[in-house]
């Protein structure tokens, strides 16, 4: 009972001072896991094998975690180190198309094919986000797209902020439509087994028929915001450069960038996990970059790569003392075993849960609750994992705090003297989650049932 | 003249803004407070007032994300904007009064700065906001606590020393002693000597 009170202690402790933001995320996580190992699994369980099994170093040296032929999939169990090795990947490649200045032509490029018109750049925007997203953590694609939409705002003297708005709302939902577009995607995939084709015919069609919804919302309700007829300039007196400075570079980012697409969609046939496409990715980039290898190396974001680590002990205490079965005995009883009713409990909780707080710990906290759930409730656990992946990556766009793409979003627009506070973002972007997990619902009971 | 800064801070009530002001006109020189946002937001084209909602705001904790060193706060944005506006014209060696904004802790090591913090008797702060705003004693002194509560939250989120806290500031004074326009005689004195002292 001990160890079950503790890591259920240790759990909300976690989650409180992440929302209070009070410490450096992966101190929090960090020191959080050393409680877990200290409290729950020597001096509540009294088992070591727990820590081994949690720590799951292990797994790495095994070659199904480089290579797996079927539906092999990580220990669901601890530290995803799948995960852990993919992120640095493609972070690593992400730093070295930013170096290249991928972003910042590929964004100029297509605002001067838009002809400088603020509203095709807004609906141009909004599509690009989505797709960007679909390959590349949305915190780059916002940092790009944001800075981007200001620099054409000044010039084009229309209001940035329903454009970048609608880019982090476009952004949270394409990520939602593969494997890699939004961590916890990342964490079911490689929990579960599932592939790149997985996700993209799942949640990527759930996105598609969700993103054309979105852009119609927006576009009644945003555009009429973003410029006065008396601002209009003309495009002819606009002259930005949007010429490639180091065309070697850049196009072995973007040689990168497609191969490893396709190394992602392939990976099912091909049997190479995502964690060796990971460091395919990162080693590939890392000897084009040449002599600026150190500089990305330390552009990575490490501080997200430890706070998952500490993240997965911390889930594994709970996991290990059974309290994540105890809650999913709980779901599975008041939904009275009707699946259903149970899909909109993991729909509406996960994204209520995650437009208030990290999607990630809680997308890592309910895996083991619907695997546990679809082997007593009989319910497919694919479904439910399709439910999970839209609930907690759409419904960190409800509010400012829910994602990571919407703090940077919101920071990027307001160091510039765009202050976008909570009433203004709930106002524009909470209907519009509702209106995709309203959209999200009704697919999934029309495909599913 | 070199350069030299005032850097005023001020409970509500106090008269503080108001001694800034006729300092400003006597030292003839510019005075920065929310007019600072008004030029952010004719660069920008927005209206003055979506920046002035934060102003001198301190960020809602439980409600705000750091990620990546961003943070999701608008009353933080706003904030910073300012501290590179006030930074920026120190920079440029412009002499001016900053009212308020963590002045005395962001331009800490010009040569120049001078920080002052004006203080007031709870009844004659109470007075003052009575008659200037007409309000009752009960609605004034609870406009005077709440807007000291919120100008403490925001200063502490911001700098490491408390708002008035006498080790932050050269010359801390109570307003109510000598009323506003002796204060600011006293204040001005006390600055010009600063100057002299400064130059020599």
């Amino acid at each position: 009972m001990f160890a079950e009170i503790m890591a259920i202690i240790i759990f909300v402790g976690m989650f409180a001072l992440i929302v209070l933001d009070r410490f450096p995320k992966q101190f929090v996580t960090l020191g959080c896991g050393v409680l877990t190992i200290v409290f729950v699994f020597v001096l509540g369980m009294h088992n070591y094998e727990a820590i081994l099994e949690t720590l799951a170093v292990g797994n790495i040296f095994t070659p199904s975690f480089w290579y797996a032929a079927g539906d092999a999939s990580e220990a669901t169990c601890g530290v995803n180190w799948a995960t852990i090795i993919f992120l640095f990947g493609m972070m690593v490649m992400v730093e070295g198309m930013a170096e290249a200045k991928f972003f910042d032509w590929l964004c100029m490029k297509i605002a001067k094919i838009m002809g400088y018109d603020p509203i095709r750049i807004f609906v141009a925007f909004m599509i690009l986000s989505a797709l960007l997203a679909m390959f590349i953590d949305s915190i780059t694609v916002i940092l790009f797209l944001a800075a981007v939409t200001i620099k054409l705002a000044r010039m084009l003297k229309f209001n940035p902020v329903p454009c970048i708005l609608s880019e982090i709302f476009c952004a949270n939902l394409g990520g939602s439509a593969t494997m890699c577009g939004d961590p916890p995607n990342i964490i079911i995939g490689t929990s579960l087994g599932y592939s790149f084709i997985d996700f993209l015919v799942n949640t990527g069609a759930m996105a598609q028929v969700s993103l054309i919804f979105v852009i119609i919302y927006f576009y009644i309700t945003m555009s009429k915001k973003i410029q006065s007829p008396e601002d209009k300039v003309d495009p002819a007196t606009i002259d930005i450069d949007v010429a490639i400075e180091d065309l070697g570079e850049f196009a072995a980012s973007t040689v990168i960038f497609l191969g490893a697409i396709i190394l992602l969609i392939t990976h099912a046939m091909t049997g190479l996990t995502v964690a060796t496409i990971g460091v395919f990715v990162a080693s590939v980039t890392l000897l084009a970059a040449g002599k600026k290898a150190p500089k990305l190396l330390k552009r990575v974001d490490y501080e997200t790569l430890l706070f998952f680590i500490g993240l997965f002990i911390v889930v594994g205490g709970l996991e290990q003392t059974g309290v994540l079965e105890l809650i999913a005995n709980f779901i599975a009883e008041i939904s009275g075993g009707n699946a259903k009713i149970m899909i909109a409990i993991i729909l509406w909780i996960s994204a209520i849960a995650s437009a208030f707080v990290d999607n990630i710990p809680f997308a890592a906290t309910m895996i083991p609750i619907i695997q546990s759930l679809a082997a007593t409730t009989g319910v497919p656990l694919d479904t439910m994992a399709w439910t999970l992946a839209v609930g907690t990556d759409i419904g960190g766009s409800a509010t400012p705090i829910g994602a990571s793409a919407n703090v940077v979003g919101i920071a990027t627009a307001g160091k510039e003297g765009y202050p976008i506070g909570w009433g203004a973002y709930c106002k524009e972007l909470a209907p519009a989650t509702i209106i995709v997990l309203i959209v999200s619902m009704i697919s999934i009971y029309l495909r599913y049932f | 003249m070199a350069q030299f800064i005032i850097a005023l801070g001020r409970e509500y009530g106090s008269g503080g803004h108001e001694i800034a002001t006729k300092l400003s006109e006597r030292l003839g020189i510019p005075l920065y407070d929310r007019n600072m946002l008004d030029q952010m937001a004719e660069k920008n084209g927005i209206n003055s007032e979506n920046l002035h909602q934060f102003d001198e705001k301190s960020r809602l904790h439980g409600l705000t994300r750091t990620v990546r060193g961003h943070s999701s706060s608008a009353q933080d944005h706003v904030a910073q904007i300012q501290f590179d506006f006030i930074r920026g014209k120190a920079e440029e060696g412009e002499s001016f009064i900053i009212v308020g904004r963590c002045g005395e802790q962001v331009l800490k090591g010009y040569k120049g700065l001078v920080t002052i913090f004006v203080r007031g008797d709870e009844d004659v702060k109470a007075e003052r906001i009575c008659r200037l705003y007409h309000l009752s004693d009960k609605e004034a002194r609870m406009k005077m606590h709440n807007h000291d509560k919120k100008r403490k939250a925001y200063h502490n989120s911001h700098s490491q020393i408390k708002w008035g806290d006498s080790r932050a500031y050269d010359l801390l004074v109570n307003s109510s002693k000598l009323g506003i326009d002796a204060t600011t005689d006293f204040i001005e004195s006390y600055v010009r000597e600063c100057i002299a002292r400064n130059e020599d």
